[in-house]
């Protein structure tokens, strides 16, 4: 006797949609916020943990020096390059000397330098002084071995980073880079005065088991971590071993939003963004400077993927609970 | 004061800092007797693991399919404790496939896990007798950067069609990528990260994941070897130490702050010295018992004199 | 005598490209090469203590490195003042030393996998196996990137190093590593990243359904934490519905932000410190287990 193949029912069906369907989905409702919501202004609090890292960058004394692990490529450009902007536009505009090294990618050292350049034209067109390597900021290039680099960098960072030269502006013969401005003062680890770390990768993890226990306690330990991170880096935060915390693509946007706006900024009565902690000492921002990128551009981008993701979800849960009733009634 | 200190105390060992390496040589005894203790033939107890359960299952279904079993050890940079713990396991992986007489084929991220793991395999096949049997190709290095790793394995997972995946070891942002492109074909998956974060997306699309130190406990759980069941009685001595140290802080940080914060203190320990506050304020986490000793603070008195080398290179030379 | 301060001439290092330094370095190839014929020519029974001994003491110094007393407020130039503090000055130094040779190791059996690639994907190509094509465009990519990476290399080495970091200072080399690197390599990796966004999406919709009640409790919690990442729906929940309630008042904790703090800060940071202390204790006893050489199979065996 021929069997009569089942219909799948409208519940089957809204539990089973085809891949290619929801890609195409997906690519459709991302391409709105992108070509078409350009400009626009989405509200935000920022987090505890962002509010911590800003605050510490904005009271950093002029002058010192800061040791930076770029751990971050291309791949992750989304909210590492976010992040890394945000944070050397901090850094230039309060004069901070920034020394950079990597040993997570041999990619990183060059993708932190374009990111560098693009940063430099930006400070040309505000009427600043472009950023110079050797006087200013040096990038130190990829030390392999994670571990063995951190560990090199605790016990005698002097020794760490032997052998390396760069060439002084005006210069011919490269030279030691602890002869430069960035680092001539400094003989420990401890001497930086915060050391920070933007990755997407293990990195975050190495850097507290090495350094935390000469760091933490003076609240000198900063990240930047992709949004996958947050979870995991944010059990370092609450126990007091990082200092400040960004995390992912709503952290950049959060850094933004208080470099545009301040914090507690004139007074915590009447600041947009307000945070108890902090509210006897306002920190200005800066106004009337490039302060919105990456993390403000492509902030609308990730309230639409989120909400794609929710009723993806909520499509599947009622088709199952169609083809459940369904079921039962037959 | 500390302004005079005798060799034998080292940098990590001032103030509270010996805490630390107390820690873990308690943490190392604890495993050591258990693994003598499991030694004297004690049979130690331990519980279902309902992915290591699946890995027979797994495998005799890509054999009834005639499709290979692929394995991945993670992406960890070095051969490390993780790559190792990943290859014990598809040592035990292969040797079911090899009686089987199923093929295999391994992705390897790193030349040196490449190298180490053709050897553990091609042990394995001369153990079960059928070192003929064993292709030298089925262990092979993809690449060493993380997305082209990736695609090289998502191809070779839907051009090989393999019927069961194993994902264990260091794992990042590839791993839901290795994870749907094996869900698509229907291949049977076990999976496990060291890293936390990824384990939620093996969870999503996998069949199996082992979650935190189930993946150091699958060992033990294969083999039945009394140093490894040893062992890991000896990680849950270890895991009790630290639950007992949690509640001591609990406890202590309770009773210092108060349920509600409140309390007052007269004097603080700052740089390691006791002293008498100009007037009371309220108690901070860093004023607390369990903050100071697990954070020691270093002594600004402290001075060491020592002898400088003739022949040592002055700072500053010009190059 | 301080074996690894590399700044004094001893017996274990040679003025750079220097005869000597040659005759070194083949000398300590000869010997290396040596010992592991002597070491395949041995019996079984004497292989195994002599690679648990060799794995002892390699894993030794960062235990020492550990434990031993690491020297206090030491500065460049200074004499240790007795034998702890000798030993910890050594160690110190050591790790310089012994860092680049896991370095050296991976360059050195990087050769082996590129061995491996070459001949699988060779192999193929040449008898036409089943996807010949992708093992042609695989040697290919190979080859090229060998030879433009190099080439590229050995023109921006060297005294030429300032120079080439202009553009317009670049040649044919420099292009064709820029191209490869920059312009494929880094934008396919980009491109792989966000194949995540698609597998996430199909992943979530194929996984997340209310099949029991932890299953309900876990949606439940995971679409509180990915409504308090968009600001406009915090800003709509906590300002325009609850009327952006003051930090001291009860109804503040009713928030979608302070909710997600709540649970961040109790069953999310609480659950990963569990798992974590987990998996460092596993690696912990894992690595003891290697360094004592207790395993009794895999790498070890």
């Amino acid at each position: 006797m021929a069997q009569v193949e089942k219909q799948p029912t409208l519940g089957d069906r809204l539990q089973s949609l085809p891949k290619w369907m929801l890609y195409l989905i997906l690519i459709v409702v991302m391409s709105i916020p992108l070509v078409f919501m350009k400009g626009c202004k989405v509200p935000g609090k920022p987090e505890e943990s962002t509010v911590d890292l800003f605050y510490k960058l904005m009271t950093l004394p002029e002058g010192s020096t800061v040791l930076l692990s770029s751990d971050w490529t291309n791949s992750t450009a989304g909210e590492s390059a976010g992040q890394f902007d945000s944070l050397m536009r901090i850094l230039m505009r309060k004069n901070i000397k920034v020394c950079i090294f990597t040993s997570a990618d041999p990619q990183a050292p060059q993708v932190a330098r374009d990111e560098l350049m693009v940063l430099n034209e930006e400070r040309k067109k505000e009427g600043d002084k472009p950023y110079e390597q050797w006087n200013d900021y040096l990038i130190l290039g990829y030390f392999p071995n994670a571990e063995g680099t951190l560990n090199a960098i605790r016990s005698n960072v002097r020794k760490a980073f032997d052998g390396k030269k760069k060439l002084p502006p005006g210069e011919t013969v490269p030279r030691d880079v602890f002869l430069s401005p960035v680092l001539q003062n400094i003989k420990r680890v401890e001497d930086f005065q915060m050391v920070l770390v933007i990755t997407a990768s293990k990195t975050s993890n190495i850097t507290i088991e090495r350094l935390s226990d000469k760091l933490s306690a003076d609240g000198k330990l900063g990240m930047m971590v992709t949004g996958v991170m947050g979870p995991e880096t944010q059990v370092y935060y609450a126990s007091g071993q990082l200092v400040g915390l960004s995390k992912g693509l709503k952290g950049v946007f959060e850094l933004e939003q208080m470099m545009a706006k301040g914090l507690n900024n004139p007074d915590f009565a009447t600041a947009e963004i307000r945070s108890e902690k902090y509210k006897d000492t306002p920190i200005q921002g800066f106004p009337g400077k490039q302060n919105e990128g990456k993390g403000t551009k492509y902030y609308p981008t990730l309230h639409f993927a989120l909400g794609l993701l929710i009723l993806a979800v909520i499509i599947g849960n009622i088709g199952m609970a169609m083809s459940r009733r369904q079921g039962v009634e037959k | 004061m500390l302004s005079q200190i005798s060799s034998w105390r080292g940098a990590q060992y001032l103030d509270t800092g010996w805490v630390g390496p107390a820690f873990v040589v308690v943490l190392v005894i604890f495993i050591l007797i258990n693994i003598r203790r499991a030694g004297g033939g004690k049979d130690l107890y331990i519980r279902r693991i309902a992915g290591l359960n699946a890995i027979d299952e797994a495998v005799g279904r890509a054999t009834e399919m005639g499709r290979p079993v692929l394995m991945v050890p993670g992406l960890s940079d070095t051969v490390n404790a993780v790559v190792v713990q990943a290859l014990n396991i598809f040592s035990y992986v292969s040797r079911v496939a090899a009686r089987f007489s199923n093929p295999i084929l391994i992705c390897c991220y790193n030349a040196a896990i490449y190298t180490v793991g053709q050897e553990v395999i091609r042990d394995v096949y001369n153990q079960e007798g059928m070192a003929d049997k064993f292709d030298p190709d089925s262990v092979r290095f993809i690449s060493d950067r993380q997305f082209a790793f990736a695609a090289g394995v998502s191809g070779l997972i839907l051009r090989e069609q393999a019927a069961a995946t194993f994902f264990m070891g260091e794992f990042y942002a590839e791993s839901l990528i290795f994870a749907e492109t094996a869900n698509s074909i229907g291949a049977i998956q076990i999976a496990s990260s060291t890293e936390s974060t990824q384990t939620p997306f093996f969870i999503a699309a996998c069949d199996y994941v082992l979650i935190g130190d189930e993946f150091y406990a699958a060992s033990a759980y294969l083999t039945r070897q009394p140093v490894l069941v040893g062992s890991l009685v000896g990680q849950d001595w270890c895991k009790l130490l630290v639950m007992g140290t949690v509640l001591l802080g609990v406890i202590a940080n309770t009773i210092q702050l108060g349920p509600f914060g409140h309390k007052t203190i007269t004097m603080e320990r700052s740089d390691t010295q006791v002293k008498q506050l100009d007037n009371p304020r309220p108690i901070k986490i860093s004023d607390t018992f369990m903050s100071q000793m697990l954070n020691p603070q270093e002594d600004p008195e402290l001075k060491v004199e020592r002898e400088m080398d003739p022949n040592a290179k002055t700072e500053g030379a010009t190059e | 005598m301080n074996l690894f301060l590399q700044a004094q001439p001893s017996f274990w290092n040679a003025p750079s490209y220097s005869g000597e330094l040659w005759i070194k370095l083949l000398l300590g190839l000869a010997v290396g090469v040596g010992l592991i014929f002597a070491l395949m020519a041995a019996p079984v029974q004497v292989r195994r203590p002599i690679v648990a001994a060799v794995t002892f003491i390699s894993g030794l110094f960062y235990v020492l490195f550990y434990f031993w007393p690491n020297p206090v407020q030491r500065q460049d130039g200074q004499l240790p003042r007795d034998f702890v503090e000798n030993v910890g000055f050594q160690l110190e130094d050591a790790v310089q030393v012994v860092v680049p040779i896991t370095n050296i190791l991976t360059a050195l059996l990087l050769g082996l996998g590129i061995y491996s690639l070459f001949r699988i994907h060779f192999r193929k190509v040449s008898k036409m196996q089943r996807d010949w094509g992708f093992s042609l465009v695989l040697l290919g990519s190979m080859f090229a990137m060998i030879i433009f990476g190099y080439w590229d290399w050995i023109t921006t080495h060297g005294p030429n190093e300032v120079l080439m970091e202009s553009r317009s200072n670049w040649g044919f080399a420099n292009y064709g590593r820029d191209l490869l690197f920059n312009g494929i390599l880094q934008q396919m990796d980009a491109a792989m990243f966000s194949l995540i966004a698609f597998f996430i999406l199909s992943a979530a919709y194929r996984a997340f359904r209310v099949r029991s009640v932890e299953a309900t409790i876990m949606l439940l919690t995971a679409l509180i934490m990915m409504l308090s990442l968009m600001g406009a729906v915090t800003y709509f929940v906590d300002t325009k519905m609850l009327g952006d309630p003051r930090p001291d008042s009860m109804l503040f904790n009713f928030t979608l932000t302070e909710v997600a703090k709540w649970i961040k800060d109790t069953f999310q940071t609480s659950s990963l410190r569990g798992i974590d202390f987990g998996v460092g204790i596993g690696a912990l006893a894992m690595g003891l287990r290697l360094w004592l050489s207790l395993e009794r199979q895999g790498a070890g065996a």
